[in-house]
């Protein structure tokens, strides 16, 4: 199993600030395509290629933008969104600080795409130095005419807000982003309706990740025939694997989708376990996807392939759990994070992963009561089904999947209160 | 990063240089006053709350419930 460098190709390559060494690179190739061609070539060619989103939901970029754009009302407005709070994913930061330029080029393509004269990007809180070297990109980029009015004397014009974001998990959700940056709390809503019909401002709304966008270039630069040739049949591309948890070598790894197993990235590029022990579980989507327990190891890196061995590809934020800890202290970690990251909307989530973080706490502290686990799993149920958004929908997956997997850890502590 | 002392001066300073306030950018705004004197004064969001008008609340309510946002210094 090989990297396969192309959304961070240019990574490391040149200064960040520097304009011409990215033009020097090929950059700008698939912005100056994407003008000669008109808004509705490009979606269809997005379209084309195949591009799904990589912020964790997957849906396919093209028809969120061809909805968008479809929209009569104006003005209509493009986020990027980069704030990425998922655990164990971080693989955005590496194109936000190492290729802004394509990302940028991403974001503008996007407006082009949709007709928005109002373009944001939403950085994590966390990272500082990236929402710094941001807003020397947004005022070189004007020097350069590649934001403000006439783009590259075409009649796109776009301003780039570049926004910081104030510590809160949910706002990587879309709607909790977008209400955020209309200066509310940051909270979900139901859908529809969808952003592209009601949005930022009630106007229509496109929000993208990061990696979403860093691949647009890509493909407008080559054609999408050639970013078909990426990977397996029904999934294109590459994807960028933030690779954590009891490993060697943490880090980000790009590859070609479905180019290998789960087993192979652990081990060939994260250096095994930690501590040389086997592996216990691993979660493939970030801290909200399933565990996969040791037999699924051997399972593709493709979305349908995680799908169908019960878990979610997610933001590809691999972490990796060895043997030595118990589900029981896993799970408890996980929920202590998303009970204090509810934004507390709807009551499933807003009660269910407080219920939940106290019957597992209780469980890991050794004072767990008799139907203990039917509760938890009960109310796990309960939140999927009737959560507004991902995040209540998806913090129950862990911790359903560790009491289908490991149910002899939350037997052991049960065990040991009754005796 | 180094923050200033609350002056009304470099508040409206930094008001001047955003373009004035609206809807649009007042979470932006707010941002910014958060990074400069490292929380949000109450003159501040009086003010805010003329120049949209938000009721104080409504700036509040928002404000409080970001953990990276300081309504004292």
């Amino acid at each position: 199993m090989k990297e396969r460098k192309v959304l961070t190709r240019r990574v490391g390559k040149y200064n960040p600030l520097d304009l011409k060494a990215y033009e020097a690179l090929g950059g700008l190739q698939g912005l100056k395509q994407a003008l000669s061609m008109g808004p509705e070539l490009v979606v269809e060619e997005i379209e084309r290629s195949g591009l799904t989103g990589r912020g964790g939901n997957g849906f396919r970029t093209a028809l969120k933008w061809a909805f968008a754009a479809h929209q009569k009302p104006k003005p209509k407005y493009f986020i990027c969104n980069a704030e990425e709070g998922e655990l164990g994913t971080f693989k955005d930061k590496v194109l936000l600080d190492g290729d802004p330029w394509a990302v940028l080029e991403g974001i503008l393509i996007g407006a082009w795409a949709i007709g928005a004269e109002q373009a944001y990007i939403y950085i994590r809180g966390e990272y500082d130095k990236t929402y710094s070297l941001w807003g020397k990109i947004s005022v070189e980029a004007k020097k350069a005419g590649l934001l403000g009015k006439g783009i590259l004397d075409s009649t796109l014009s776009v301003d780039l807000h570049v926004v910081k974001g104030r510590g809160l998990y949910i706002t990587g959700e879309e709607l909790a982003l977008i209400s955020s940056l209309e200066a509310h709390r940051a909270m979900s809503r139901p859908k529809p309706p969808y952003p592209s019909e009601q949005g930022l401002f009630g106007k229509p709304t496109v929000v993208n990740n990061v990696e979403t966008l860093a691949n647009i270039p890509v493909i407008l630069t080559n054609k999408a025939e050639e970013y078909q040739k990426l990977s397996v049949r029904e999934e294109r591309g590459t994807r960028l694997f933030s690779l954590s948890g009891d490993v060697k070598h943490a880090g980000v790894y790009e590859l070609e989708i479905g180019s290998g197993t789960l087993e192979e990235l652990i081990n060939e590029f994260g250096g095994g376990t930690l501590n040389g022990r086997p592996i216990k579980a691993v979660q493939p989507g970030g801290g909200t996807s399933a565990f996969l327990g040791r037999a699924y190891l051997g399972c593709k890196l493709t979305a349908k392939a995680i799908r169908q061995a019960g878990s979610e590809m997610g933001t590809a934020g691999v972490i990796v759990y060895e043997e030595g800890k118990t589900a029981v202290d896993i799970v408890r970690g996980l929920l202590e994070f998303y009970a204090d990251e509810s934004c507390g909307r709807c009551a499933p989530c807003r009660i269910g992963v407080v219920r939940c973080k106290e019957i597992v706490e209780r469980l890991s502290d050794g004072k767990g009561v008799a139907g203990d686990l039917e509760r938890l799993r009960e109310i796990c149920k309960a939140c999927i089904s009737a959560s507004t958004c991902g995040m209540g929908q998806a913090f129950p997956l862990p911790v359903l999947s560790a009491l289908e997997l490991f149910p002899e850890d939350f037997e052991a502590v049960i065990d040991k209160v009754s005796a | 990063m180094s923050m200033k002392e609350f002056k009304i001066e470099t508040y409206q300073k930094l008001l001047k240089q955003s373009n004035g306030v609206s809807v649009e950018n007042l979470f932006i705004i707010l941002g910014k006053v958060q990074d400069t004197f490292g929380y949000v004064p109450r003159e501040v969001v009086r003010d805010l709350a003329t120049r949209t008008g938000f009721s104080e609340t409504r700036i509040y309510g928002a404000l409080t419930s970001y953990r990276d946002f300081k309504v004292r210094s």
